[in-house]
């Protein structure tokens, strides 16, 4: 693998010149933000790292998943390939699951490099900023967060690294958002219902592949470290956490470790979310931060999250994506592939060949019922096998010459929805929208259409003038 | 100082710069908000701050709990 860490990764991104730094002194507020809308806005959206900061001591990287240049380099491609090609990579990757962590000793984890016991504030080590100009307070908004089941505490397979969102409320004091279907939430019911305590780390500048994976829904006893050990093709080093039992990346910047407190609720919120708008305030949990590890010289990264596309967008695109093939594909081989990368799968394109007439309403179906569309996937496209759902260009193409409104677009009222949608309403109900624009097959039928065909000599034309394109030059 | 967004007056400074005397970070002992004090008047100036994100203390009761309490296991 090209790195082995947050830090190996930005001196990749630098080297394909998609990572910029600046280095004059900015302002927390409003500069921080406005980089990170500007970064994903830019042809090469490249990662930003911010050398100084008014009043902070350590620098701040943004945007380093937060364009599809960055996302090939995090899967070891070129930085130009296409994303349906990307699509196709992290699926060959991800079915090398499981590749096992391994454990280093403390003395190799640079993560404990430095140890901080005593009189902990982390604005000592984060320059911590304001996201969205209405949001609560300063957010950590890209935190690997590991947890373990109370009730089996020895269980690797049940422990859980998710991202999600908090909110800093002190120097040593912090909130957190499990939601109900959160892998954490159960944990955290487990350890409540004994009133205890719930140790946690949260882990910071991670290496990209770890967070990508704490952004990706898989299964309860999956593990995010033995996927992102498959995604890189090597193992990932892990450490012991200093207070619990918790495994640790050992070549993160830097960990919080805390507990959630039991049975304590407190106002939390708002804060911009990733589809766009705001959510609510809430009574919500409390973390009590108890030491700090870092490396020398640490790095603090974080995500702006804003109208998409931002980078958030990049973090639960093609691995929304996959999980949904994987459950397609057990039950409809037809299935080419799956685009759910429309805020986190709320709108989700299948392409597929049609075994009978109807088909592509009944992928649709299953696609409503798997574990993740079953709650977040509000609108189902499909089209035909030859169509590229990531090409939005033809699948516009496919819903205006193969959709029939009279019957091939359907609604299934009230059925389970995504509670941060805004039209989710009650919030966490949803009426589903299928549209499918595939050919009809037998014993449907449709008027005769013959497709146009490509002409005969395309691939080498097409090396021509990309070459031509490259060397600036004229045949 | 008053709260910009709940205007409680129980606020309290959070923390100072870690580097230099560039700013504060206050914190809300009511409402949770923290803001710095270089911000714009838009976050700091409790006349000025956004109607639509203006909280309301007496309201805090009736939000949800996520996630719920569950009841205690008998021993």
């Amino acid at each position: 693998m090209a790195y082995r860490d947050l830090r190996g990764f930005l001196e990749l991104l630098e080297s394909e010149k998609q990572l910029i730094r600046i280095k004059d002194e900015v302002m927390p507020e409003p500069d921080l933000s406005a980089i990170g809308r500007c970064a994903p806005d830019m042809e090469s959206a490249p990662a930003v790292l911010v050398e100084k900061i008014k009043g902070y001591k350590t620098p701040l990287v943004l945007n380093v998943h937060g364009s599809w240049q960055n996302h090939a380099l995090m899967l070891n491609l070129p930085k130009d390939t296409p994303v349906k090609d990307q699509f196709f990579r992290l699926k060959e990757l991800w079915d090398k699951y499981p590749v096992k962590p391994v454990w280093v000793d403390r003395k190799d984890a640079p993560v404990k490099d430095t140890i901080i016991e005593e009189d902990i504030n982390l604005f000592d080590i984060l320059p911590l900023f304001r996201i969205n100009e209405f949001d609560a307070g300063f957010y950590l908004s890209k935190a690997l967060i590991v947890s373990r089941n109370p009730d089996n505490p020895d269980s690797y397979e049940e422990q859980n690294c998710g991202t999600y969102r908090i909110q800093v409320k002190g120097k040593d004091r912090v909130a957190i958002q499990p939601l109900p279907f959160h892998d954490i939430a159960v944990h955290f019911k487990k350890a409540e219902e004994k009133n205890e305590r719930l140790p946690i780390a949260i882990c910071l500048g991670n290496d990209p592949v770890l967070s990508f994976m704490a952004s990706t829904p898989i299964a309860y006893v999956q593990s995010e470290y033995d996927f992102a050990g498959a995604l890189k093709g090597e193992p990932i080093e892990l450490v012991k956490a200093e207070n619990s039992n918790l495994d640790i990346p050992a070549r993160s910047e830097v960990v919080l470790e805390g507990y959630i407190e039991p049975r304590v609720r407190e106002i939390e919120g708002p804060f911009g979310e990733f589809p766009g708008s705001y959510s609510g305030s809430r009574l919500q949990p409390i973390v009590k931060i108890t030491k700090i590890t870092h490396r020398r010289n640490p790095i603090f990264e974080n995500l702006y999250l804003g109208m998409p596309w931002t980078e958030i967008d990049y973090l639960m695109a093609l691995n929304t994506s996959i999980p949904l093939y994987d459950q397609l594909k057990r039950d409809f081989p037809e299935v080419q592939a799956v685009n759910a990368m429309y805020t986190h799968g709320i709108g989700a394109i299948v392409s597929t060949k049609s075994r009978f007439g109807g088909y592509g309403k009944a992928v649709a179906m299953r696609l409503l019922s798997t574990p993740h569309g079953m709650s977040y996937t509000k609108i189902v496209i499909i089209v035909d096998e030859f169509v590229d759902p990531f090409n939005l260009e033809q699948v516009m193409w496919a819903l205006t010459t193969r959709v029939r409104p009279d019957k091939d677009v359907f609604k299934i009222p009230f059925a389970p929805g995504m509670p941060l949608d805004p039209s989710s309403e009650p919030a966490g109900m949803h009426t589903k929208l299928v549209i499918d624009a595939t050919t009809p097959v037998a014993p449907d039928f449709g008027r005769d259409t013959e497709l146009l065909g490509i002409p005969e000599g395309v691939e080498k034309w097409s090396a021509i003038l990309r070459g031509l394109v490259k060397e600036g030059g004229s045949k | 100082m008053k709260c910009p967004r709940c205007d409680s007056e129980s606020v309290s400074v959070m923390v100072k710069s870690p580097v230099g005397d560039e700013w504060e970070v206050y914190l809300c002992d009511t409402c949770k908000f923290s803001w710095r004090s270089t911000e714009g008047e838009n976050i700091t100036d409790p006349e000025k701050y956004d109607k639509r994100f203006k909280l309301n203390p007496e309201e805090f009761d009736k939000l949800d709990k996520i996630p719920p309490i569950p009841p205690l296991l008998k021993k």
